[in-house]
């Protein structure tokens, strides 16, 4: 039985934590919405900054890129992350060194994973360093068109928490259903399509949406190994800000790169909602 | 049929460690070789493997003024984070946890919203706003900042562990006649130590590593181990040497708490505040 407790003393129990977030989140968050519609000259209601981030194909670009360096990470990781959580569930002698071991990239800062793709993705980098003798030409893939050196470097770090999340979903399977789907004649290729996907999916679902909402607004690795152009918002956002002084622009760009992870976080609840399963995933 | 499994296990096996070799052993490999490369000597392409080692990179680090007072800083600024992310995070944990209220879902969706809205958004913001009160380029104001990343965490992970404390267990020292300081103190604090643990780890890496808060808001005075590290890899120089030695130095306590928290905390009290919205 839980017990009752006065308004009073919940507000103090609540205050440090909520309070906390409420002075340095919330006025941050708010100024940066409030900020966006507010004109140049200071004063009143517009939406000259709006206007003038739509108009301008430098912002435009900016936004793609961003949605970009967010989805080709989520599904690359995505990709590699079901094979291992798959194989990890077949093989129970490995699971104990390797379950360790593959999780160290998560507490491997971008920063870092950034430098290890400059070290074997650059020119002159290991990879190049390999290929040459074999007469194989390095394509650029750092500070390349598509960020494919950004984009690895992201992947590369969000592998471990999408395979921790999805292998734990799986983990958690009924293995009398695995068996009897085998007893019954389906091929190893079947059980993980149509039974070991399906039942983890409201945790393949919440990796997925983590993954792309820590991608979106990542500043360190595409400022390390992305072109000069187009840029993501996060990079605009800093150079308009703090060198230019562009401020109403910078809060108009916060506002979108908000919104769109909010709305990725609607999109999820409206899948979860459908599929009828409310039970939280990943545990 | 019982040496097909055994020769399909090894596959498996052999699957998954070839997949920590490509992306774990050899890139650390390639970091070794540059903290020990001898600059003297150079490593050029085509050369795999530099012709000598020596260890003048890390000779450099340790003459560098700015490296070890860099990683003194992000341990100090990690402990305090953690201490105080820690200290704010409980009465809230314990309220959620244990006390049903009006407006319950709100506050959970309050403390979600900092991991959901992007870091870059709040840290530039903050940034501004530090700027005009003096905060910007101070240790105070980068831990300021990093609390405001860390605390929805420790928030989750604590109440998680907190719900599993049964109301009885307080009731019944309530009616024994402890008043509810000491109730909270001597079984609640105790209980929840795995929570902490837990919690406490994950906070202590997030702000060791954290670089985009404490860019926008510590630079260019305030440098931690990981803006200095950047300022190597391109946002001032490229230097790569340097560079290895300063990751290699920066990962030795990540791996240090890794290993903690893998024999200390089960994967399901992380999940509990990662892997459920």
């Amino acid at each position: 039985m839980k017990r009752g407790i006065g308004p009073l003393a919940l507000l103090v129990l609540l205050l440090p934590g909520v309070g906390y977030l409420l002075v340095f989140f919330g006025i941050p968050l708010v100024r940066v919405i409030y900020g966006s519609f507010v004109s140049r000259t200071g004063a009143g209601f517009s939406l000259d900054t709006w206007v003038s981030l739509f108009a301008n194909p430098v912002y435009m670009d900016g936004l793609r890129y961003s949605l970009w360096l967010a989805v080709a990470p989520t599904v690359a990781s995505l990709v590699i992350a079901i094979p291992l959580s798959a194989l990890m569930q077949a093989n129970e002698t490995s699971r104990n060194v390797f379950g360790t071991l593959y999780k160290i990239p998560l507490v491997v800062p971008g920063i870092v994973a950034g430098f290890l793709v400059l070290i074997i993705l650059d020119r002159g980098g290991m990879l190049s360093r390999i290929l040459q003798p074999l007469g194989i030409p390095m394509p650029r893939l750092v500070r390349d068109d598509l960020g494919v050196g950004a984009i690895i470097a992201s992947a590369w770090k969000n592998i471990p928490f999408m395979t921790l999340i999805i292998a734990g979903a799986m983990a958690a399977i009924n293995k009398d259903v695995l068996h009897a789907a085998r007893t019954l004649g389906a091929g190893r290729l079947t059980v993980l399509l149509r039974i070991q996907l399906p039942l983890a999916q409201p945790g393949i679902t919440a990796a997925v949406l983590l993954t792309f909402i820590g991608s979106v607004g990542s500043y360190v690795i595409p400022s390390l190994l992305g072109p000069s152009y187009p840029k993501p918002l996060s990079i605009l956002m800093f150079e308009q800000g703090f060198q230019a002084g562009n401020w109403p622009l910078v809060y108009a760009m916060g506002t979108l790169l908000s919104v769109v992870a909010i709305v990725v976080l609607l999109a999820y609840y409206a899948i979860i909602g459908s599929l009828g399963r409310q039970k939280p995933v990943g545990t | 049929m019982a040496s097909r499994a055994k020769t399909s296990q090894r596959l498996v096996g052999f699957g998954l460690y070839a997949y920590l070799a490509l992306t774990l052993f050899f890139p650390v490999a390639i970091v070794l070789l540059w903290a020990f490369y001898d600059p003297a000597v150079g490593w050029f392409p085509p050369d795999i493997v530099p012709r000598s080692l020596s260890l003048s990179a890390w000779r450099e680090v340790l003459a560098d003024r700015n490296i070890l007072p860099a990683a003194g800083l992000s341990l100090v600024v990690s402990v305090v984070v953690t201490a105080v992310t820690g200290a704010l995070a409980f009465p809230t944990a314990w309220a959620l946890a244990q006390f049903p209220f009006r407006l319950k879902r709100l506050v959970e969706i309050f403390i979600l919203a900092p991991v959901i809205v992007p870091g870059i958004v709040v840290a530039i913001s903050l940034g501004e706003i530090f700027f005009r009160l003096g905060l910007t380029g101070t240790v105070f104001g980068v831990i300021l900042v990093q609390i405001v990343g860390t605390l929805p965490f420790m928030i989750r992970i604590l109440t998680a562990t907190l719900e599993g404390i049964p109301a009885e267990l307080i009731h019944a020292a309530r009616t024994l006649g402890a008043s509810p300081t000491v109730a909270v103190t001597r079984i609640a604090l105790p209980l929840a130590w795995p929570g902490f643990a837990a919690g406490g780890l994950l906070t202590f890496i997030a702000s060791f590593e954290e670089f985009e808060k404490s860019f926008m808001v510590g630079a260019p005075k305030v440098r931690t181990l990981a803006v200095q590290l950047w300022s190597y890899l391109g946002g001032e120089v490229l230097i790569l040497p340097t560079a290895a030695v300063v990751t290699l130095i920066l990962l030795t306590p990540m791996l240090v708490i890794f290993i903690l928290a893998e024999r200390l905390s089960k994967d399901d009290v992380m999940a509990a505040g990662l892997g459920k919205l």
